[in-house]
């Protein structure tokens, strides 16, 4: 019997364990389950075996048995990959459940030996950067102007997690949420927050996550709050299921923006007057949809909007094609992320709706970008930033 | 290597190589030296002849489940990987009823091809993963969900577009006219002329390298009924197989030891107790009005009678109510392609696949039976009956964790082998492991005219060397 040895300093050890016992290759991983459809964007790319999700299995069995060398031939096979998770989707094995936990085990264990992914490495100098904490190599802002600008209080029942992209990149989102929440009526504030530390996990370098992840929820208690709500798939995906994994606690519960609209309608304490005429198609973010199984929520919102009409892309819900930002990529190979998000621009055309729309902000920034690239001539649209321009009445 | 298939087509990196070394079998990893991935018949061409110059051998590959570790370089060497470029459906026939292919497509594709264009035709569809290709698995006679009816897949192929290992591009079947390329629609038999198609069934890659096949497609009757027979004598299903075929009322019947259907509604290491049926098969059947299905099921109910008043112990439930009672996983049994969930459960797979004479069932049951007891495992047997029970198929399946448990299930595995040829059944995509043990009992003449005819077709042995023990 072959001796399996694997550093018990890992995080995701039990991860890499899981690549001995399990994954005969069947290939199921690589195609939309029964649907016979394209679904891997890195295995589609790159081709070789080694790009898809039982390649990477078996990369990492390759190097715990020494097989294959540390070297950085390596890094592309391991990095090229958004971690979407349709591989998930698609393989029916019993380790179906952790093929991106065990791509960012690989990942972990990269980071050790052959260091980071290209250009990644800056997602760990930036966040760490005292006076950054977000990827974006922005200046840290407290939240305290905001706070002012919106006469938010300190202390609050919610608090509102805006994340970095949404800070420092997609403002508009930031604001539309703010905006959405005061006129809700929902007693909110905002914490001088630090990188949720996404990008950091998914990239393998988690070093200083439980640290930034302990940070947030003391920000978080000293404002009081029992609530926590985000605009971004990905910190509510780190918030809900990372935090756990590192062994970071809190109490309060964690929603995305679009739950607390969903249960706002369903109480009827909030009504759409005006009309939205247009058509819409919605795209699941990796993060919250396969990471999270929040398919129906957003889509159970578009069509309470009166007037507007929601069409689905082709590849939908659990076998959505992925907008090509996660899991490093958009730092790591920034031309394959647009191109990736262009063939998802070429899916929302066929559609013929004229508005492309979404619940993450990273999201949003890699289809705006191929949207330019590609000339789609589509609206590129946060669900918040549809909501702002109705007339909604809320029961206080 | 770059010239001829561009630089993103190629790789010798570690890495890239190393998932292409091994596959879910027993059979000992290989690495290849070069793993390319072609786009058109000109490039495959260029290759044979470079390989051919120089020696390399040459290995041909699409999705690599096999089950044989047909695809593993055991010399190194070049893998062409089929599956990635190589899978464009080319024409389908709907008069002659045939489709013609690259040999990469998979099975899942060209289901979803036939069902959104041509509802009216079918293919058929084996207990493989839904990316096995379908000219790989009719290339090694495969079985199919309609393998009762119409046979092996190696029958169902009418021509073949083939590279010699000197480079020429060869047109065999129908299609065999004309001095450049050939009519799409010129591809709707195999004969009246020498069968060459022969010289590539079952050679597992070992006498040229295809580029394009064209295969059979069936007639989508409306109506398909789905049965459940459970048999409650070890043997009982053995009559029934032979019996039900010769009536040619079903389109399929596969049949499983009761331990995987019980895998199959999600118990991971079942044990079959004292008074419970030892088999249980899915029962398909098709028909073009009610009345002809009313007739086939009198028909099939008549048998069950029959074989029940001689002492069998059989029952037949509708499979549709049937699967209900559990859940889903039941239904990727029938509703193929689909993985078969119990074969993914673990990281190692491997069966004795064979055909084999039908009025042997009996005695093969018995014996593996009480093999797969002796070494504690719980029986995995699965059989078919192949163009209205002419042959049989008697596949022993062994899953196993590839890094604790494959020493001792390969002690299973061997003695089920040595059994199971002994009666005379013939093993499929098999390992060279196990043509070493077939080759102590062939006749001299036939491994003298095989190997003369694998020397004329290969004299350098290029192509994928070490299979059958070249």
């Amino acid at each position: 019997m072959t001796e399996i040895k694997i550093d018990d300093n890992l995080c995701g050890k039990k991860y890499l364990q899981m690549a001995f016992d399990h994954c005969i290759r069947c290939s199921t991983c690589k195609y939309s389950y029964k649907n016979f459809e394209s679904m891997c964007p890195s295995g589609e790319k790159f081709l070789f075996e080694s790009y898809w999700a039982s390649g990477k299995i078996r990369t990492v069995r390759g190097l715990i048995l020494g097989e294959l060398e540390w070297n950085n031939d390596l890094k592309d096979a391991i990095f090229a990959c958004p971690t979407c998770g349709a591989c998930m989707d698609s393989c029916q094995a019993p380790h179906a459940d952790y093929i991106v936990d065990i791509i960012e085990a690989l990942r972990e264990m990269a980071v050790q030996k052959i260091g980071p992914g290209p250009n990644q490495e800056k997602l760990l100098e930036l966040t760490t950067n005292k006076e950054i904490y977000n990827p974006y190599g922005e200046l840290h802002s407290t939240n305290e102007n905001l706070k002012k600008m919106y006469e938010l209080p300190d202390k609050a029942e919610w608090v509102y997690f805006i994340g970095c992209t949404s800070n420092y990149r997609q403002q508009k989102i930031r604001d539309a949420t703010i905006r959405f929440l005061k006129r809700a009526g929902i007693n909110f504030t905002l914490i001088d927050e630090h990188c949720c530390t996404s990008p950091l996990i998914r990239t393998g370098q988690i070093g200083c996550s439980k640290e930034f992840m302990e940070y947030n929820i003391a920000q978080i208690k000293n404002a009081d709050a029992s609530k926590v709500i985000t605009s971004c798939a990905g910190c509510y995906r780190t918030f809900k299921k990372d935090f756990e994994k590192f062994g970071a606690k809190f109490d309060f519960e964690v929603y995305h923006t679009t739950e607390l609209i969903k249960e706002l309608l369903d109480s009827e304490k909030m009504k759409i007057k005006s009309e939205y005429n247009k058509t819409v198609t919605y795209h699941d973010p990796c993060h919250l949809g396969r990471h999270m199984r929040i398919y129906d929520i957003p889509r159970e919102i578009y069509k309470q909007i009166p007037g507007l009409k929601l069409v689905e892309m082709k590849k939908n819900r659990n076998f959505a094609w992925c907008c090509g930002a996660g899991g490093g990529v958009k730092i790591g190979y920034p031309e394959w992320a647009v191109e990736i998000s262009i063939e998802r621009i070429k899916q929302a055309k066929e559609t013929n709706a004229t508005v492309l729309s979404s619940v993450c902000p990273f999201c949003i920034t890699n289809l705006s970008n191929a949207n330019d690239r590609f000339n789609g001539d589509l609206e590129i649209l946060d669900l918040l930033e549809i909501l702002d321009q109705l007339e909604i009445e809320f029961e206080r | 290597m770059i010239d001829i298939f561009g630089a993103s087509n190629v790789s010798n990196k570690q890495v890239d190589l190393y998932p292409y070394s091994y596959d879910m079998t027993e059979n000992e990893p290989h690495m290849p030296d070069f793993v390319v991935i072609p786009e058109n018949k000109e490039q495959v061409i260029e290759l044979v002849k470079f390989c051919n110059k120089y020696l390399v051998p040459i290995v041909p590959y699409i999705s690599g489940n096999n089950v044989g570790g047909l695809t593993i370089p055991d010399y190194g060497g070049i893998i062409v990987d089929f599956g990635k470029k190589m899978n464009k459906i080319l024409h389908i026939n709907e008069n002659m009823m045939y489709a013609l292919l690259e040999p990469g497509v998979t099975f899942g594709q060209l289901k979803k091809h036939l069902d959104e264009n041509y509802p009216h035709l079918r293919y058929s569809y084996p207990n493989a993963p839904p990316y096995a290709s379908v000219i790989g698995n009719a290339l090694l006679s495969g079985m199919t969900n309609l393998a009762t009816k119409i046979g092996s897949m190696g029958d169902a192929i009418n021509g073949l577009e083939v590279i010699t290992a000197d480079g020429e591009i060869v047109r065999i079947g129908s299609c065999f006219y004309g001095k450049e390329d050939a009519d799409v629609e010129s591809w709707w038999g195999r004969g009246p002329i020498p069968d060459l198609v022969g010289l590539f069934i079952n050679w597992q890659g070992m006498t040229g390298l295809i580029t394009k096949a064209s295969i059979q497609l069936w007639p989508n009757p409306p109506i398909k009924k789905p049965y459940l027979g459970i048999f409650f004598g070890l043997t009982d299903i053995a009559p029934f197989l032979r019996e039900i075929g010769k009536a040619e009322i079903v389109d399929d019947v596969v049949a499983f030891s009761i331990e995987v259907a019980k895998m199959e509604v999600g118990i991971p290491e079942p044990t079959r107790y004292p008074e419970e049926p030892a088999f249980s098969a899915v029962i398909s059947i098709s028909a073009q009005t009610e009345n002809m299905l009313k007739a086939k099921e009198e028909i099939l109910h008549n048998i069950v009678a029959e074989l029940n008043k001689k002492g069998t112990n059989i029952h037949l439930i509708d499979y549709n109510e049937f699967s209900k009672l559990f859940n889903l996983r039941a239904r990727t049994i029938y509703e193929l392609p689909a993985v078969i969930l119990n074969l993914v459960e673990y990281s190692g797979l491997t069966w004795f696949g064979s055909y084999a004479p039908t009025h042997k069932f009996e005695e093969l049951i018995e014996k593996c039976d009480l093999l797969f007891k002796k070494h504690n495992v719980p029986s995995y047997i699965m059989m078919k009956t192949l163009k209205n029970s002419h042959l049989g198929i008697f596949r022993p399946i062994f899953r196993f964790n590839k890094f604790t448990d494959q020493e001792r299930m390969m002690k299973l595995v061997e003695e089920i082998t040595d059994t199971c040829l002994k009666m005379g059944c013939i093993p499929y995509k098999t390992p060279s492991w196990m043509t070493a043990k077939m080759r102590e009992q062939i006749n001299d003449g036939w491994l003298n005219l095989f190997d003369k005819l694998k020397k004329c077709m290969d004299p350098n042995n290029i192509f994928n060397p070490g299979r059958w023990n070249t």
